[in-house]
């Protein structure tokens, strides 16, 4: 046939048999090519760098040294740094608060510093409806000319009295004392600190010695522990520091030797790894307390020597008027029985009596208070009445002993003299009532502040500015404050995160990461000798933040007149060093510490300071972040004393003279007479209906953040599987209570108080007290994001309690809840 | 059958189209020798040689990007001995790629490093057009040079240049080629798939090397170690930490 007639497709040869042999080819040529091992090893190599995957940064290693201001715990820090990138938070061992420890939250910190998400990267104003997080970014002049009109407007029409600012600073640090002077000196006496237990116990202490200043416990030294709820292994104190000390009590020389007893309504880590767990009612610490003074008192385990020497209104006495007064010991004797104290407590009467008599046997007993972090306020009677039982085995300023320190001498600034329309303005006092005559022994009340913006029609409060604080979440109030920030009219954050409270707010002027700026911590928490710590700028800050200390001086200086007069200092770095002078002056101290002497051995002798000029001591603590000095001894126990009597008073002559002529019913004390100015048990707990059978009780964990302060994803990822699950948080409830309630493990529940409700997953725990739900504080969030956001709930949101007595804060302790099964 | 034969003589085309031609081009190979050139090997062949031109020609071409480095720079001027200090040229290297005071090795210098003689931006060095650019765009706004990095091992692999370099002894080039003499730098060729550098796997495809700077790759690391007694340095965790 001629190849003509063929289809082209089969003159070709393109057919079945052909295509396979070109597919042949083709194969075995690519097999003796390159290509195929190259590309399986290519693609080898690039499924182990997925882009996801983090790689460390490289570049020239270093370590700044800071100090820690998450909380006002004071660790000293060393941060390890690639070039300029953080990638590392360690203890430092040349810090003496932390022998090289640090929390879990100090460790996770860098997570606060490199999240865009959770922080404000430049001044912003509200553009969309307050709470929808709708805002534009704005220039810091802009921002500050904002707000400097208007205060300014606010002065011009003589509200200045309307301006209140709510301050999340540390006690004692240099941020509150600028923040306050820059409202007193426009005419607002409307300062709000964020009220701590470091601020209870320092009352207590004021009340009973008449100073106020550090109150500091020396764990290290003590060997009888009695903690009334202090969750030492929580993060209470410095963090750093008390795991250190638990660590000398269970390990070493000291092993066996420490004997620790955890007061507490539920088995916290730091009550299971106690040598006893002492359950007893929430709130009821106090009367458990004056329980062991009365045993004490009664078997003469007293310390006769400090009651005699040192202490007013012990016994029975005749005032100066004639008037005869019951003392402490008659007052205890009659009232706390170890049988009338069970009935209360719900403890044992015998196991309250060998409580007793353990405690005044030990060498250096020591008891302490302070809920869970002490990151809330506590109880002011029960306070003082852990500090009397101090006092009755003579554990104050004594080695082991509580020491009520001198406060830091840090130089005050120049004195303020406020205008004619200041004064006037100041006299008119403060919207919360704090300090005033119903309530002498408060510094803030956020609850009479929410009480009076909601009562009136237009709020008292016009503009409120917020430092380092996060109100809406952590205030334990079942929401009023949040509806109280619905009725103010102008809300300026200066917070450097995307929290609750700046989502409310009109103006965002934010302040740098802690790792980005200068700023000092005085007398750390609980430490029992005097301490600076100053943190330096580990890195250079990545945002347009601005360092709130600055941004309030330049505001004064754009309102201008008395404001600008106020503050003469350019930044305020210049405000922190003039501080510092005030250490200078007392010529002693020390700016660094080599970890060989720690300062509570007291074993070396007292080494003169370093430093011939204040210069050169300002430019070592900028380098170590440091200055120290030895604690107090018992020589000078008798300075410690400034009370009318001059001794530790347990008859306060101060309660007698604030209160002389107040209804004391109307500040909730049920006691009457004597009794008041002594301390006692007040039953604060709020009775609610019968429908109301239990009872609930925040409780803090140490690797959840559960103050301002952001939970970094870390911790996030610590958290056990019955504390967190999903997006839900847990419930510790009691298996018996359990039962009754017919509720098992894993059950989804409604706790419901008058207030309000909440859910959460039923856990089991033996640990728990029957009849109380425990809640973790924490979880709940509604602002940052997806790692903190509509993770559990938050127990704050259905708080709901009475007047703390004498204080006057809500009772966060113990609210009056049910559970309904969801 | 007229409406059947579709031979390429008989084609309707008109003559000179694309069509036409590739149709003249077939019946020109059908007479040439009809019989062989549909047969199996016809194909086999052609199959083969298409795959071997693509793996070995055009895979090596497409798998690297050919990137240009951000300046351009002599390392011929900058090794030169009147302009930098050191006697030998690894202490004329080790001018920018220096230690730092923990051993740990600078690697590409940072602008800090230029600016030690850079340290005007507005009088320039030299005459050429890059350093102008240079001091234009980085130096006068103090922003780094992103520079390509050609010789970045992975992750995985810990290495470091002082017990190479100070204890070891080794010259600079042995590793890294003679560089210091090149008056431009070579384009940055990226592995499209791994991301590493060409210069880690190596300029040839299948890995073949003459120098032994020519390659990167774990084995080169043991070679030397072996070559020059260091066996126990081959042991996994020595550089996989």
């Amino acid at each position: 046939m001629d190849p003509k007639d063929k289809k082209i497709t089969e003159r070709l040869g393109i057919n079945r048999r052909n295509f396979i042999m070109l597919a042949v080819g083709g194969a075995i040529g690519t097999a003796l090519s390159p290509l195929p091992w190259k590309l399986t090893d290519d693609i080898a190599i690039w499924t182990q760098n997925l882009p996801w995957v983090p790689v460390p940064a490289t570049g020239e290693f270093s370590y700044a040294k800071s100090v820690c201001t998450l909380c006002p715990g004071g660790c000293g820090i060393k941060v390890r740094k690639v070039d300029d990138r953080a990638v590392k938070i360690e203890g430092r061992t040349d810090f003496p608060v932390n022998p090289g420890g640090i929390c879990p939250l100090g460790m996770g910190g860098l997570q606060l510093l490199y999240n865009e998400k959770i922080r404000f990267t430049s001044p912003m104003k509200r553009v969309g409806a307050r709470g929808t997080g709708a805002f534009q970014t704005i220039t810091w002049d802009e921002a500050l000319d904002t707000l400097a009109e208007r205060i300014s407007g606010l002065r011009d029409k003589g509200n200045i009295g309307t301006l209140a600012a709510i301050d999340g600073n540390h006690s004692g640090s240099t941020m509150p004392v600028i923040i306050e002077r820059f409202l007193k000196t426009l005419g607002s006496p409307n300062y709000m600190r964020m009220q701590t237990s470091q601020d209870t116990c320092e009352t207590a202490a004021y009340i009973l010695t008449g100073t106020r200043g550090n109150v500091g416990y020396d764990l290290e030294n003590a060997d009888y522990i009695l903690s009334f709820g202090s969750g030492l292994l929580e993060g209470w104190g410095s963090p750093g520091r008390v795991l250190n000390a638990w660590g000398l009590w269970k390990s070493g020389d000291l092993r066996d030797s420490v004997h620790i007893v955890q007061v507490e309504p539920r088995a916290s880590n730091t009550a299971s790894r106690a040598d006893s767990w002492v359950p007893v009612k929430p709130g009821t610490e106090a009367a458990l307390a004056l329980g062991i003074a009365h045993v004490i008192i009664k078997d003469n385990l007293y310390n006769s020597d400090f009651v005699e020497k040192y202490s007013f209104g012990f016994d029975d006495f005749k005032s100066a008027d004639g008037v005869d007064h019951k003392g402490f010991k008659t007052l205890v004797l009659e009232k706390y029985p170890p049988e009338k104290v069970e009935e209360i407590t719900g403890l044992d009467a015998g196991d309250i009596r060998i409580l007793a008599r353990d405690f005044a046997n030990a060498s250096a007993p020591l008891a302490v208070c302070g809920r869970g972090k002490g990151a809330l306020y506590g109880s002011l009677y029960e306070s003082t009445a852990v500090l009397a039982l101090n006092a009755l085995v003579g554990g104050i300023n004594r080695k082991g002993g509580i020491f009520i320190n001198e406060p830091l001498s840090v130089a005050g600034l120049p004195v303020l003299e406020p205008d004619i329309s200041a004064k006037t303005a100041l006299d008119k006092g403060r919207i919360d009532r704090a300090g005033s005559s119903f309530f002498p022994f408060s510094q803030s009340l956020f609850n009479n502040l929410a009480e009076s913006v909601l009562k009136e029609n237009e709020s008292p409060v016009d503009t409120l500015l917020v430092f380092s604080a996060n109100p809406l979440f952590t205030i334990p109030d079942a929401g009023d404050f949040r509806k109280a920030l619905d009725k103010i009219p102008f809300i300026a954050s200066f917070s450097p995160y995307r929290d609750e409270t700046s989502m409310v707010a009109d103006l965002i002027l934010p302040d740098h990461n802690y790792l980005e700026k200068i700023d000092d911590i005085a007398s750390p928490a609980g430490l029992q000798y005097n301490l600076y710590g100053l943190s330096a700028q580990v890195v250079k800050p990545l945002y347009d933040t601005k360092n709130s200390g600055d941004a309030v001086i330049e505001l004064a200086k754009k309102i201008g007149g008395p404001a600008e007069n106020a503050f003469p200092w350019t930044e305020y770095e210049q405000v922190l060093k003039a501080r510092v002078e005030g250490l200078y002056e007392i010529q002693s101290g020390l700016t660094s510490y080599d970890g060989s002497s720690p300062p509570w051995q007291r074993s070396g002798s007292i080494v003169s300071p370093s430093y011939s000029d204040f210069d050169r001591m300002w430019e070592e603590i900028k380098e170590n972040g440091l200055w120290y000095q030895q604690p107090y001894t018992s020589r000078d126990i008798e300075k410690t004393f400034k009370t009318q009597s001059g001794k530790f008073e347990f008859f306060s002559s101060l309660i007698a003279s604030s209160l002389n002529g107040i209804d004391t019913g109307a500040l909730g004390i049920k006691a009457s007479g004597d009794e008041i100015c002594i301390p006692h048990f007040e039953d604060a707990s709020l009775k609610a209906d019968d429908s109301f059978p239990l009872r609930m009780y925040p409780y803090e964990l140490i690797n959840l953040s559960s103050g301002w302060i952001p939970n970094p994803p870390y911790l996030n990822k610590t958290l056990l599987d019955d504390q967190l699950k999903k997006d839900q948080s847990f419930v510790d409830i009691n298996p018996d209570t359990a039962e009754q309630l017919g509720i098992k493990h894993g059950d989804m529940i409604f706790i419901e108080s008058p207030q309000g409700r909440i859910q959460a997953l039923v856990n089991i725990f033996e640990g728990a007290m029957p009849g109380i739900v425990f809640m973790p504080l924490g979880f709940g969030h509604s602002a940052y994001d997806d790692f903190l956001r509509g993770k559990g709930s938050n127990p704050n949101e259905i708080i709901f309690g009475g007047k703390d007595p004498l204080s006057g804060q809500t009772v966060w302790w113990d609210t009056p809840v049910r559970v309904i099964k969801a | 059958m007229e409406n059947e034969d579709h031979s390429p003589d008989n084609s309707t085309e008109p003559a000179g189209s694309v069509k036409h031609l590739f149709h003249e081009l077939i019946s020109y190979l059908i007479k040439l020798n009809a019989a062989p050139l549909s047969s199996g090997l016809v194909y086999f062949t052609a199959g083969l040689a298409a795959a071997l031109v693509i793996g070995w020609v055009f895979f090596p071409i497409a798998l690297y990007s050919n990137d240009v480095q951000p300046v351009g720079f002599s390392h011929a001027i900058h090794t030169n001995p009147d302009i930098v200090d050191g006697e030998t040229e690894a202490e004329r290297c080790a001018y920018c790629h220096g230690f730092r005071d923990d051993g740990s090795f600078t690697g590409i210098p940072a602008l800090s490093k230029c600016m030690e003689c850079h340290d005007d931006p507005e009088s320039p060095l030299g005459e050429s057009p890059e350093e102008k650019r240079f001091i234009e765009e980085y130096l006068a706004g103090q922003e780094e040079i992103p520079w390509h990095k050609y010789y970045t091992q992975p992750d995985c692999v810990y290495f470091s240049h002082i017990p190479h370099v100070k204890n070891g002894e080794i010259e600079c080039k042995t590793c890294h080629g003679d560089h210091g003499a090149m008056d431009s730098l070579p384009a940055y060729k990226k592995n499209r798939i791994s991301g590493y550098s060409i210069n880690i796997w190596g300029e040839n495809i299948i890995g073949y090397k003459t120098n032994t700077w020519d390659r990167m790759k774990m084995d080169d690391c043991a070679e030397c170690h072996t070559k020059n007694s260091h066996e126990e340095n081959n042991d996994c965790f020595v550089c996989h930490k």
